[in-house]
């Protein structure tokens, strides 16, 4: 029963990650930028739904659609500014968005000072019948989230056909300027939907986990390892990332302690970029789904 | 600077330098003066030994791991052994070299974006494995009363670098001359040429001879071991270290903005931007934002990727070859 349980709990949480991944993967496969200060952004989303709550008295669901048009908002300018950047594009946009990420972080030590915030649930926990299992609403609300948020995502990408000038710009960008299709305009656009995922991710953060302004980084960690996972363009493969994720730290919270849990995703990460090179690639062949 | 050809250059450096020499005979001593100027140099040598692997092209942001880990290596052998602090802390660049080595074992292949982030998880793993091991580290209490630098005896002369602020300025000073001594070897010899044809194009280097795997263990490992004596002589002049302190994000990321600020091409680079950058902060920033004052150097490594990706050395570069 403890493992059924303990399941639950990683599959909420794995669905918390790849909710959190999503926003990056998709900045990431259409513009190829890579956005350190991604878990910051996270993070403001996450303070502006604790700020809602906490002083406003919003009901806590009502803060998702605000905090997303504010992150489209952020993903804007933060695209603005990363067309300034020189060759190497990854490399610079990572040094650059490192810097952001150093920006936003004092900022928000200044702002809501370094204390530990979390956006409380009032609401019972539910206990599944026949079974001593327990679900709270905000697993449930992760769960939920997560597969809407990438089903709607997956038919964006293969259904429309904005989805598929910007599978097509995933896949080949100097092809997909050829076909016509106008790639700065397909860069603005994924920069807004993965403001839009940011701002989705955010207030779940809070609820979730404990907001603290050098906090950011580890999300960012997590966004990274679960892109690679999932390899560049896939979103089905994000949901599996995060879920495995979520089930090796909580086997090893279970197994050695508390203390282990940050040593999972760094060795994750470290092992994925070893042994899974062409995962942080764009595909040559089939990048399908 | 220093003999790069041009004269004017070697009597800048040695006008700067004198300086810094003549600065506590000139002025009044100030406490301030000594600890702001201490920690610049401080921070100056951590920038040059960065960047002594930087020069290759890749972009390290998990220096921390070295720093950490000389700084933790030199305290527990002190702590345990009581051993003199100059012994000690060679050690710390030992064990920084160590982990160095490791790194070349294991990210031999990657490059660019791939490698940054690679180092930037490594660091989390001695820090974790620190904070754990509580029998032996003490874990996340971390570890207090560092004995500081034990007094020094030439002859009749008698230096108590513990105590001593000015002492601790002078032995900064001189340290950082060393590796920037180092740093302008590793730059301006036949190894600084293989260095660079490394960095626009390994293939190209290594068809024309250049022993591309040598390169890069070699300067990662001199890299480490410096990052690592950092690490030893921070934990011996602070007196104590913990996991977070050590292992932050700040670590990493400090000498990758002051090299950039400065000039990464430069020898004198990542000197000139700590020269500038860390009393800045301290002086200005830190009275103007005491919360958030490290917001200086991000927004200055955003500054100089977006408009003058040289650094502000090449500005100073730049005049001198006009005139």
């Amino acid at each position: 029963m403890i493992i059924l349980q303990l399941f639950i709990n990683a599959f909420s949480l794995g669905s918390f990650y790849a909710l959190v991944a999503l926003g990056f993967a998709l900045i990431f496969g259409v513009t190829h930028a890579f956005n350190l200060a991604h878990g910051e952004f996270v993070l403001l989303g996450g303070y502006l739904a604790y700020i809602l709550v906490g002083q406003m008295h919003f009901p806590f669901l009502l803060t998702l659609p605000i905090s997303m048009l504010a992150m489209i908002f952020v993903a804007v300018l933060l695209q603005k500014l990363l067309r300034y950047v020189n060759e190497p594009y990854e490399l610079n946009t990572l040094v650059v968005t490192f810097g952001l990420a150093l920006v936003l972080q004092n900022g928000m030590l200044m702002l809501f000072s370094a204390d530990y915030r979390f956006i409380r649930s009032t609401a019972p926990i539910i206990e599944l019948p026949k079974t001593q299992l327990v679900v709270t609403q905000t697993q449930i609300i992760l769960i939920l989230t997560s597969l809407l948020a990438t089903t709607a995502l997956y038919i964006l990408l293969r259904r429309t056909f904005l989805g598929k000038a910007l599978r097509a710009t995933i896949q080949d960008r100097e092809a997909a300027k050829l076909a016509g299709i106008n790639v700065r305009r397909m860069s603005l656009i994924g920069f807004a939907i993965g403001g839009t995922l940011i701002g989705l991710a955010g207030p779940l953060y809070a609820r979730t986990a404990y907001l603290y302004p050098s906090g950011g980084i580890e999300a960012t960690l997590i966004a990274i390892i679960i892109t690679i996972f999932a390899g560049v363009g896939r979103i089905r493969g994000i949901l599996l990332g995060g879920w495995a994720l979520g089930i090796a730290e909580s086997l090893t919270v279970y197994s050695l302690g508390t203390g282990w849990r940050e040593l999972v995703s760094s060795l994750f990460l470290i092992s994925l970029l070893l042994l899974r090179p062409e995962g942080i690639l764009p595909r040559r062949m089939g990048a399908n789904g | 600077m220093m003999r790069t050809g041009s004269k004017p250059a070697a009597i800048y450096f040695i006008a700067i330098l004198l300086f810094f020499i003549c600065w506590p005979f000139l002025f009044q001593n100030s406490a301030l003066y000594y600890r702001v100027m201490t920690m610049t140099f401080f921070y100056g040598a951590l920038a040059l030994a960065w960047n002594v692997y930087a020069l290759t092209g890749n972009i390290s942001l998990g220096h921390a791991a070295f720093f950490g880990l000389g700084a933790y290596g030199s305290a527990l052998l002190s702590y345990y052994w009581h051993t003199s602090p100059y012994l000690t802390i060679p050690f710390g660049g030992i064990v920084g070299a160590l982990y160095g080595a490791l790194w070349y074992a294991v990210f031999r292949s990657l490059r660019g974006a791939r490698f940054a982030l690679a180092t930037l998880a490594s660091v989390e793993i001695p820090r974790v494995i620190i904070d754990n091991w509580e029998s032996f580290t003490f874990g996340s209490l971390g570890l207090i009363g560092i004995s500081s630098l034990t007094t020094l005896r030439f002859g009749s002369i008698v230096i108590a670098v513990g105590e001593s602020l000015k002492a601790q300025y002078y032995l900064l000073l001189c340290f950082t001359l060393l590796i920037l001594f180092i740093h302008w070897k590793v730059m301006k010899s036949k190894w600084g040429w293989a260095i660079r044809a490394l960095r626009e194009e390994e293939t190209a280097a290594s068809m024309l001879g250049v022993n591309t795997n040598f390169i890069h263990f070699a300067t990662l490992l001199l890299s480490a071991f410096l990052t690592g004596l950092c690490g030893g002589i921070y934990a011996h002049l602070m007196g104590l270290i913990e996991p977070p302190l050590v292992f932050s994000l700040h670590i990493s990321a400090l000498p990758l903005v002051l090299t950039m600020f400065g000039g990464r091409y430069l020898v004198y680079g990542p000197l000139l931007g700590a020269l500038i950058l860390y009393p800045l902060d301290q002086l200005l920033f830190h009275s103007l934002l005491p919360v958030g004052h490290s917001i200086l150097y991000g927004l200055m490594i955003i500054l100089t990727l977006l408009f003058f990706p040289r650094g502000i050395g090449s500005w100073v570069q730049k005049r001198k070859t006009a005139s």
